[in-house]
């Protein structure tokens, strides 16, 4: 029996399931493959009482994401994580762990009425085991593919832990340090293809903070290049706020 | 080994005439360096390249290759893939000449890679004389010169090229496209003038006496910690250079899962999942290890079995690595005790 799927969101601006229907090619295969019961941007109805495969986009941001996450966790056999809010606090991390509510009546004035229940943002993987992730801002849908097709037959998890350089030298592209410039490839967690450098744009760590990177080495780089040390840990806040970062 | 002198003002012709028959690949300039591409036009070829992002290896083991289609429920192979486009490799400078035959002893020993071979059966290779770039350092692994690995090498003695013919094909070649002449003593005499000027111009002086005795004397030192401190386990060193081969296998399943390809791609040993192994064990789980381990291979391991070490001095890692970890720097730390 195909397996029930349901998309969901939680914190975030919908940009993985925008990618999801951008896969014109391959999306009536995927659909050919599974029995799709809710899809929050693109069926209508509400989520069904019982599924077996979640994918799950956005940050937790709400008590109310706490619980519904917990709700998926115990309906769900499999749960997946997309995008960088999902995985790593993303974009709504950027809001931090500390003053929260001055932060939030920055934006929308003192005590604001928005985001009833509102919490620091924290990604999937603090609240729930998470048995597959799809990182990046957004998603790549080669991968995400890939990783239904491991979700499909029953095989592990195997996101890449490797940083992202590799993939840049074999892309034959200068690396942004040898013109003095920042790129977050030295720490940044793999698998886009590098993708952004080789179109000239240095990497902002969408995907990660791998786990074996060497903050400490890559910060020396960075000085050595004329690239304050304090000027990566800054651009590593815009997916990477929620991630301790060991000096 | 027979010679002929090439005017250097027939090159484009040369070119152009095998471009007849076969995918002509040269040095071209991509933004601020240069990368072995085709040819769209004989004039791109840049034979004053210093050096190319990537070496030559990509075209006979490429970053990524189909290997072969498959089809899911019963397992069959639908087709395989060899790559057999007669092409030139125009352009190679001695170091990456002699890394290919460095991968020919991997890929075409006892069970030759089909994949590899069928490439290589179908390349030919121009080499070309160079001059020693900041990084480069051939000099100290011998790999300055090369005899054999190609089928013309063309050495600049000004005006002209002298042009060393090492196979039928390529002196087929040489006679069909371009007006060419016999050597004479003056030619050669340049060509040894020319020798000479190259060889003085290295200036990364690299002592690699008793490197292997060293290898094994120091293998527990500290410069190893020390190293690992720096390294980013990036694996930017193995993918650059023209003598690391390592790769991993997979298979891609099309969106309907009911084919799929098997791709092999390139893999370093800098990657943490490299030596990852069943039961989540890693036999090589800090970053000095796995620095240690490169050197240990490239100078000693491959050298005990082929009898040259696994490193022609091209000096493209130096350029990559970020983390300034380099043959010339380790091999330094393993005379002196110290990291500088
Ligand atoms: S630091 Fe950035 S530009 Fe440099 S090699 Fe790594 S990914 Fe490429
Ligand atoms: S180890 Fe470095 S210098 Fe030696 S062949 Fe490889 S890239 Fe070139
Ligand atoms: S030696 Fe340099 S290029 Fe190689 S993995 Fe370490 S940091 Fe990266």
């Amino acid at each position: 029996m195909a397996p029930r799927l349901v998309v969901l969101s939680l914190a975030s601006d919908f940009g993985c399931q925008v990618q999801l229907t951008n896969m014109t090619a391959e999306l009536l295969d995927v659909l050919g493959l599974v029995e799709l019961s809710y899809w929050q941007l693109a069926t209508s109805g509400h989520m069904p009482p019982d599924y077996d495969v979640a994918i799950v986009e956005g940050a937790v941001t709400t008590t109310e994401h706490v619980e519904l996450l917990g709700r998926v966790r115990e309906t769900a056999a499999v749960v997946i994580a997309i995008g960088a809010c999902a995985n790593t606090g993303g974009i709504p991390g950027i809001v931090g762990r500390e003053d929260l509510e001055g932060r939030y009546g920055a934006v929308y004035g003192p005590g604001p009425a928005v985001a009833t229940g509102r919490r620091a943002p924290l990604p999937l993987d603090a609240f729930i085991k998470v048995d597959y992730h799809v990182p990046g801002c957004p998603i790549d849908t080669g991968e995400f593919l890939r990783v239904l097709s491991r979700v499909l037959l029953g095989l592990s998890d195997r996101v890449p832990d490797m940083t992202m350089c590799a993939s840049c030298k074999t892309n034959e592209t200068v690396c942004f340090f040898d013109e003095g410039r920042l790129c977050l490839g030295l720490v940044t967690r793999a698998g886009c293809g590098a993708r952004c450098t080789s179109l000239g744009r240095a990497c902002t760590g969408c995907r990660g903070i791998a786990p074996d990177a060497n903050l400490a080495s890559a910060r020396e780089i960075a000085v050595r290049a004329g690239v304050p040390a304090a000027a990566m840990d800054d651009a590593l806040r815009i997916y990477n706020a929620l991630t301790e970062v060991h000096a | 080994m027979f010679f002929r002198v090439i005017p250097k003002s027939v090159i484009p012709d040369l070119v152009r005439g095998l471009a007849e028959q076969y995918e002509v690949v040269g040095p071209v300039a991509k933004g601020e360096t240069f990368v072995y591409a085709p040819l769209a036009d004989a004039a791109d070829l840049r034979l004053d390249y210093d050096t190319t992002a990537l070496p030559a290896k990509r075209w006979f083991f490429p970053e990524s290759e189909a290997l072969m289609r498959f089809r899911v429920s019963d397992n069959a192979v639908v087709s395989e893939s060899l790559d057999t486009a007669p092409r030139v490799l125009f352009g190679l400078h001695p170091c990456d000449v002699n890394s290919l035959l460095l991968m020919d002893n991997v890929f075409l020993g006892e069970t030759p890679d089909p994949y590899y071979k069928a490439r290589r059966d179908n390349t030919l290779v121009v080499g070309v004389s160079c001059t020693p770039g900041e990084y480069c350092f051939c000099d100290a692994w011998g790999t300055d010169e090369t005899h054999w690995g190609f089928d013309i090498f063309l050495s600049d003695i000004g005006d002209d090229y002298y042009a060393s013919i090492r196979s039928v094909m390529g002196a087929d070649l040489v006679d069909r496209y371009v007006p060419c002449r016999a050597i004479t003593d003056e030619d050669t005499a340049a060509f040894q003038r020319r020798t000479a000027e190259f060889k003085a111009a290295f200036t990364n002086g690299v002592d690699t006496s008793q490197l292997p005795v060293l290898l094994d004397a120091k293998f527990d030192s500290e410069i190893w910690d020390k190293l690992g401190e720096k390294c980013l386990g990036c694996g930017a060193c193995s993918m650059v250079c023209p003598t690391c081969y390592c790769f991993d296998v997979h298979d891609e399943l099309d969106a309907d899962q009911l084919g799929g390809t098997r791709v092999r791609t390139w893999d370093s040993c800098q990657f943490k999942q490299f030596a990852a192994v069943a039961h989540g064990q890693n036999f090589r789980d800090t970053r000095a290890a796995r620095v240690k381990y490169r050197y240990y291979h490239k100078q000693w391991g491959y050298l005990s079995k082929f009898e040259r070490v696994l490193c022609v001095g091209c000096g493209r890692c130096t350029r990559a690595c970020k983390a300034e970890i380099n043959p010339p720097r380790v091999v330094r730390a393993l005379q002196t005790g110290v990291v500088d």
